[in-house]
This record gives C-alpha cells, sequence and structure tokens, in this order.
C-alpha cells in the first residue's frame, strides 16, 4: 500500500511515515505544492494525506487538480483549520475525510484503513484478524463463524483496536476516538475502561485469543498471541 | 423632537435645566411685580385724587371770595352731592382721609377719600368736605394689573419658548452625538458617523470620541485577532507535540517512562482542549455563529445524551431529565449544542461521586441542578474567563465563559444559584 503525505511541515509527515511503516503502509512525502503536483502526476496512490495550508499553495487547488485528472485516489484533510465551511468546501471538492490537527497517529491510521477499504472493496468491506471477521457494513462480528452481540461502541473500538495491530494506544487516542464529535468535551478518559473490559470478556468467551494487552500507565495494545 | 436619552428618572434632561432657571426667574418676578404694581397704581390713583380734591378745593376758595352769600351755601349743599360745606369744626388745615361709606345706590359700602378743608366765606369761617369715591379706581387698578400681567406672561412665555427652540437647535449635534454613543458597541462593525456641525465645542467633541473610537475598535480588532492566530499558531506544535508521544509510545518503555508519556497524553489534551476552547470563544466574538434556527431544546438534549450518562456513570453520577414541556427557542444550532454540552461537562465534572444531575425543562428555563461542593460558588466571577473554582479540576476555565457568551449572543439569560446544597445553572429562554 502507498500513500503520499502532502505536508509542509517535515517533523509531521516523519512521524506519520514512522507509524505507518511497521504496518506496511509505504509513504511518500511532498512538503509543498508544485512537487506534490508532480508526485500526483507520475504515481498512483491508495490514499493521499493533505495539508491544507502549504507555503506556495493551496490545498484545495491540489483536490481540484486530481479532480481534473481524473484521479481516484482516497483523499484525506489533515488540516489545523477547523471550521464549517472549509470543512464542506473540503468534501465538496472531493475530500473523503477531513482530520483536524492535533490528531491521533492511531485515529489517522484507521481512517485511511477504512477509507483504502471502502475504496478498493466495493460491496464487501471485511476486516479479518486470524478468527475474528468484521463485516463493516452490516456491523456483524464473527469469532470461529460464530456472531457475536457487539454494541456500537465495542465494534468502534474492536475495529480501532485490529487497525492499530502491534501499536500502544493511549486511553485519550480510544477515548477520542469512540467519542466522534464529542472528543474536544473529553476531560475524563477512564469511561474507557468498561468498554475495554466488556469487549475483552466478550472475544475470550467466544473463544477468540486474548489479544488486548494492558500497557501500564498508558494504554491497551492488540497484539497477536505468541 | 423629541430626544431621548435613556437616563435615569432623577437626572434633568439639558434643556429642561436650562429653561428651568428661566422659568424659576419669571415666576418670581412674576409673583414680585404683580404685588408691587398693584399697589403702585392704588397710591398713584391716590395721590391723583388727593390732587384733584386739593384742585376742586382752591376753585371753590377763588369763586366763594367774590360772590358767595351765606344764604348759598344752603342752596350748594343742597345741589351738590361731594361737597358740603359746613360749619366750622375746628379743622385748621388741609387733611385727607380714606374712609369706608355707606353708598345708597351700590348698597354696600364703598371706599372713599375726603378731604376737609378750612374755608371762609364772607369772614366766617366754615369746612369744606369734599369726598370721592374710589370703587372705579379699584377696578382700573385691577385690569391694568391684569393687563400688565397678560403682557409679561407673553413675553416671558414667548423669551421662554424661544430659547428652548433656539437651545435645541443649539444642542442638536451634542444630542446628535450623544445618541450616536448610546448605539456605539465595540464588538459590532458600525462605527458612529457625526453629522458635521459649525460649533466649535461640538466639533472638537465629535473629532475626538471619533479618534478614541477609531483608536480602541483597532486595539480591540487586534486583540481579538490575536488570540484567534495564537491558538491557530499553537495547533502546529500540539500537532507536533502528539505526533511525537504518539511515535514515543511505541518504544520499549520502561513503567515509570510508560506512566509519564501516559501523563503527557493527559496534558497534551488537555492544552488541546484549552485551544479549541480558546478558538471557539474568539469564533463566537467574531460572529461566526449569526445564523439563527428554531431549536427544540429537548431534542438537542437527547442527541448527546447518551454519551453524557455514559461520561457520568463512569464516576458514579446519575443523569436524570424531567422535561414538562417541549421547548422551542430561537438560536444558532451549533453554539446551543456547545451550550448544552459545556452545561452537562460542568455539571458532571463539578458533581461528587455518587452525586446527581437534573435536566429540567419547564416555563421557558432551563435547569441543570447538580450535587457538588457544599458551599456556593462565587456567583459573580464564575463567569469571567480562567476563573477556576477549584485549581486541581481539570477543567480549563473556560466552560462558564462560553455558556455566558453563548447565552449573550443569542438574547438568553444564564443565572447561578445554590439551594438545599445544590448547584442550580439555569438558562431562560
Amino acid at each position: 500500500m502507498k500513500i503520499l503525505i502532502i505536508e509542509d511541515e517535515r517533523e509531521i509527515a516523519q512521524s506519520i511515515k514512522d507509524y505507518f511503516k511497521t504496518n506496511g503502509i509505504q509513504c511518500e512525502t511532498a512538503e509543498n505544492y508544485d512537487l506534490a503536483l508532480t508526485k500526483i502526476e507520475s504515481y498512483d496512490y491508495d490514499c493521499i494525506l493533505l495539508d491544507l495550508m502549504l507555503p506556495d499553495g493551496d490545498g484545495f487547488d491540489i483536490l481540484k487538480e486530481l479532480k481534473a485528472k481524473n484521479k481516484t485516489e482516497g483523499v484525506i484533510i489533515i488540516s489545523a483549520k477547523e471550521n464549517l465551511e472549509t470543512r464542506l468546501e473540503g468534501f465538496n471538492l472531493g475530500a473523503d475525510d477531513y482530520l483536524t490537527k492535533p490528531f491521533h497517529l492511531a485515529e489517522l491510521l484507521v481512517r485511511m484503513q477504512a477509507l483504502i477499504r471502502r475504496k478498493n472493496f466495493k460491496g464487501s468491506n471485511t476486516v479479518i484478524f486470524n478468527e475474528i471477521v468484521v463485516e463493516v457494513f452490516s456491523k456483524t462480528v464473527l469469532v470461529n463463524d460464530i456472531k457475536l452481540d457487539l454494541t456500537k461502541k465495542e465494534l468502534d473500538l474492536l475495529l480501532f483496536l485490529i487497525g492499530n495491530e502491534n501499536k500502544v494506544l493511549s486511553k485519550s487516542a480510544i477515548a477520542e476516538h469512540l467519542s466522534g464529535d464529542m472528543a474536544d468535551m473529553l476531560d475524563n478518559h477512564d469511561f474507557i475502561y468498561a468498554h475495554i473490559k466488556n469487549l475483552k470478556k466478550k472475544l475470550t468467551q467466544a473463544g477468540s485469543g486474548d489479544y488486548i494487552k494492558t500497557v501500564y500507565g498508558l494504554g491497551y495494545k492488540w497484539e497477536n498471541e505468541q | 423632537m423629541v430626544w431621548d436619552t435613556n437616563g435615569k428618572m432623577s437626572n434633568k434632561k439639558l434643556l429642561l435645566k436650562t429653561t428651568n432657571s428661566f422659568l424659576i426667574y419669571a415666576v418670581v418676578i412674576l409673583l414680585i411685580a404683580a404685588p408691587v404694581f398693584y399697589y403702585i397704581c392704588q397710591w398713584l390713583y391716590i395721590y391723583e385724587t388727593d390732587e384733584v380734591l386739593l384742585f376742586h378745593k382752591g376753585a371753590f376758595e377763588q369763586e366763594s371770595h367774590s360772590n358767595y352769600k351765606v344764604s348759598d351755601i344752603a342752596a350748594w349743599n343742597k345741589y351738590n352731592h361731594n361737597v358740603t360745606i359746613v360749619p366750622d369744626m375746628g379743622v385748621s388745615k388741609d387733611s385727607i382721609v380714606g374712609e369706608m361709606i355707606f353708598e345708597a345706590i351700590a348698597n354696600e359700602k364703598e371706599p372713599f377719600r375726603i378731604l376737609y378743608a378750612p374755608v371762609e366765606i364772607n369772614g366766617k369761617k366754615y369746612t369744606y368736605i369734599e369726598k370721592r369715591n374710589l370703587v372705579e379706581m379699584e377696578g382700573m387698578v385691577i385690569s391694568v394689573a391684569f393687563m400688565f400681567l397678560f403682557i409679561i406672561i407673553i413675553l416671558l412665555t414667548g423669551i421662554f419658548w424661544i430659547s428652548r427652540k433656539s437651545a435645541a437647535q443649539i444642542w442638536k449635534p451634542f444630542y446628535n452625538t450623544l445618541r450616536q454613543i448610546e448605539e456605539f458597541e465595540i464588538d459590532k462593525n458600525s462605527t458612529p458617523e457625526f453629522t458635521a456641525t459649525d460649533i466649535d465645542e461640538f466639533d472638537r467633541l465629535n473629532k475626538s470620541l471619533e479618534r478614541l473610537i477609531e483608536k480602541n475598535t483597532v486595539i480591540y480588532k487586534s486583540q481579538r485577532e490575536f488570540v484567534e492566530n495564537a491558538a491557530h499558531e499553537l495547533q502546529t506544535p500540539l500537532a507536533l507535540f502528539q505526533t511525537k508521544i504518539d511515535t514515543l509510545q511505541q518504544l520499549e518503555l520502561t513503567r515509570e517512562q510508560s506512566e509519564l508519556v501516559g501523563s503527557l497524553n493527559r496534558d497534551v489534551s488537555r492544552l488541546n482542549r484549552l485551544n479549541k476552547n480558546l478558538l471557539l470563544l474568539s469564533k463566537i466574538d467574531n460572529e461566526t455563529y449569526l445564523e439563527k434556527e428554531t431549536i427544540v431544546l429537548n431534542e438537542s438534549i437527547h442527541k448527546h445524551l447518551d454519551f453524557f450518562i455514559e461520561q457520568a456513570q463512569a464516576r458514579n453520577i446519575k443523569i436524570n431529565t424531567h422535561f414538562n414541556t417541549v421547548m422551542k427557542t430561537k438560536g444558532n444550532t451549533a453554539l446551543t449544542e456547545v451550550l448544552l454540552n459545556n452545561l452537562f461537562l460542568n455539571a458532571i465534572r463539578h458533581n461528587i461521586k455518587n452525586g446527581v444531575i437534573d435536566v429540567i425543562i419547564e416555563n421557558n428555563s432551563l435547569k441543570f441542578v447538580n450535587t457538588g461542593q457544599e458551599t456556593p460558588l462565587g456567583a459573580q466571577s464564575i463567569f469571567n474567563r480562567f476563573s477556576k473554582v477549584n485549581p486541581t479540576s481539570q477543567g480549563n476555565g473556560l466552560g462558564l465563559a462560553i455558556i455566558k457568551k453563548i447565552c449573550e449572543i443569542n438574547h438568553w439569560a444564564i443565572r447561578y444559584s445554590f439551594t438545599d446544597n445544590l448547584h442550580i445553572f439555569e438558562v431562560i429562554f
């Protein structure tokens, strides 16, 4: 899987690159408008991460360019701008998702995975991890072909954990992911403990492996059992 | 033209004040002048009457020297109603007295002036008595006094009216300026435009006000922009901070290091929240949220109720809703949502373990009643930015400031009260 990160802040681009590398995602970076255009013209990507404020141009123009060239890459806007108008304009110009800075790398990763899944597998949208099969569209979870009854939050949590396989997820990253639009309102991340506990219980009861590890003081990690 | 200054009842208007002293002066003059004038007129009339009496007597003396006989006196007395010649009463010199005498024709007592004078007819002493009725004088004096009063009143009202008119004209630019200043609000985008005036003082007043407003508006704007820019600029380093922590926590960390990174995570998300709230406040200040729609409050509350119930449960707090009516109001949807979220968050954050939050909708008001600390909050300062009741709390001191701001923008009232150990925040629509 290959993606393009269009971001003038080199260190952010590098962090994304490092984080994604271990999940088998190859990242290219472009730190300005011109370079971004050249790369878009020369290669095809699975996904583009786009910062709106570039030193030599406007991120929206890249969206227009993509449209004009009939490019079908999924685009996630990552921007410090946070207002409804920019968000709407982004979506109108063909962006698929919008993430405001600052964000958790884990959040960016699952959003990108979801976007690529939507783009690549039309109709069937499945996440498979060993004996666990998640049908994202129909919101069903099968463990060894037996249907598991999960709440919406638990399903969200499961996808977030699997998507960030082998990554340590902070409580705040999980809490913000589960809260969606209300993430800014959170000042206490303890509520995720109950969800983690319930999910863990349901999975192990259904005969799945115990993949959720607690990282002391930090959060949780989805790890394939050795 | 009626100028409305919205002043307090006890404050007098400028024009009234200047004309008032005029009015008082006029009344005093009238009150003093009327009796003085009356008495002067009366005195003059009496003086004239006395002159006439003495003149008549002089004429009688001249005539009586030549051809009056004693027998004529009886005839004289018979035909003269006002003048009587009587034998000497012992009057040695002319004397005039005022007396009330019964007048048969009018059938009442009337005022008279009576002259008693010694005269000699054919070498024999007599007393000359002449009386003059003063009734005519009374009528005349009164009518003259009234005429005088009438003229004075016309004169004074004229002066009063004209001065008032011209004062209104002169002060017009002042009132114009005053009205504009009253309507001026620094956070709105309209600057007052003063009308040109040829009065130097008012022109100076207008010019200095213009300068003052211009300067302050610039300062206000740059301050507002500063908050917004600062918050925006902070987002990039915050993003760097966040992504680096995310990267850091993937490393093999000791227990101690993990704990540190975990607390860094909490700090950065707190910083992030603070920054977002600052951005929100400056956006509200810049009136990004102007559109108003009809909002059904019950539905708005239900929208995120589950989220807050879950947040509350994490601290063993129970949320009860009591919706007695379906409340509809006009307001900005996004801001109303922020308002409700902040009210919920506030009630959860400052609650106690096993506490309760009651959300009540009734009679045009929305109440959040919650358990919490056992002393009331300082009602004055709690709505100020960065006023924190509990310095160790996770809040950033902006929640209530945002609540107040949103209420202001939508013209709602927010009230805090503390009864029966319960904190009550009430929004009145």
